[in-house]
């Protein structure tokens, strides 16, 4: 019988040959990501059946009608339901994900806070202006686009503005630097070497890069 | 040899695993040492050797943070460690594509 060592049971000072290193390396990179994802692809299957589940009601609840007068009341413990449902799931998916785990990409309770805020304020408008009789058909579900708005403003918040431009300038360095070499073998039959940037932009490329290395 | 070329304070199975699992989180991230611990199935005994020795070349950083009456040890990846990571795995392709 052919018998396959283990990659992660080599004795530490022993032989240990590239082949079964890069199988362990391999192997750990993916538990550990396996383990530290707070989003694992079930959780989006679960939340893409619940979203089939959701708009699947509406759709019933609309089906036939005629004259149309938009989704009933009936939408609503469903809508709900699907938020809630989704809403536990991510949070303790992520938490147990996220155990031990410190540092920038972690939420602060101040942005978890916002973002609650902002799902509870849309689901009281709707039930309020369900409430008063006020038919969907007024307000589709543009209502939806608050806790968007929060979240973006969240995430934009959390951003490392100073890494986003400095590699917008990186990009748009290797973009102008694509553009006059395609000029010059355009238009030109000489192959001179590129001319060196200005004096000021490269203090700047030079100031970023350290700021960069700075903040880790 | 030819593994020469690889790294020998990462090529021990017990620090690649130790710096693959870092590498795994985001930068700028650590981990706490229980967590480490329990995801690498090590003792603390040995996870500390280890850590030292990765921590003495500057491949990761480790802070403690007291809570109260606890302390909590996490340990992070350092941009030289990734650096270092990505050299190895960089040689390790070249090895193994050069078989």
């Amino acid at each position: 019988m052919n018998h396959r060592p283990d990659p992660t049971t080599a004795e530490n000072g022993g032989h240990f040959d590239p082949q079964r290193a890069a199988t362990l390396l391999n192997l750990t990179t993916q538990q550990a990501r396996r383990k530290l994802e707070p989003t694992p692809p079930w959780l989006l299957v679960t939340r893409a059946v619940m979203v089939l589940a959701a708009c699947g009601a509406v759709w019933l609840s609309v089906r036939g009608q005629h004259p149309y007068r938009g989704p009933t009341t009936a939408d609503i413990p469903v809508l709900i339901a699907f938020i809630v449902i989704n809403f536990t799931a991510t949070a303790a998916v992520a938490k147990r994900a996220t155990v031990g785990v410190t540092g920038r990409s972690r939420l602060r309770p101040a942005e978890i806070t916002v973002a609650a805020l902002a799902w509870i304020a849309a689901a009281a408008v709707v039930g309020a202006l369900a409430a008063a009789g006020v038919s969907y058909s007024l307000y589709p579900t543009t209502l939806l686009i608050v806790p968007g708005v929060a979240w973006a403003a969240v995430m934009a918040a959390r951003a490392d503005w100073a890494q986003v431009r400095y590699r917008a300038r990186g990009s748009r360095r290797r973009c102008s630097r694509r553009v006059r070499g395609t000029g010059r073998g355009m238009g030109s039959r000489s192959r001179r070497p590129l001319p060196r940037p200005p004096r000021q932009r490269r203090r700047r490329c030079l100031a970023t890069a350290r700021m960069t290395v700075r903040h880790g | 040899m030819a593994d020469d070329t690889l790294d020998p304070l990462i090529h021990v199975p017990t620090r690649l695993k130790i710096v693959a699992t870092l590498a795994a989180l985001p930068d700028g991230d650590a981990l706490s040492f229980t967590r480490l611990q329990d995801m690498i199935g090590l003792t603390p005994g040995n996870l500390i050797i280890h850590l030292r020795k990765l921590e003495e070349a500057e491949y990761i950083s480790s802070k403690k943070t007291s809570n109260g009456s606890m302390t909590i040890t996490t340990v992070a990846l350092t941009g030289h460690g990734r650096e270092a990571l990505s050299a190895y795995t960089q040689a390790l392709r070249e090895l193994l594509g050069g078989l």
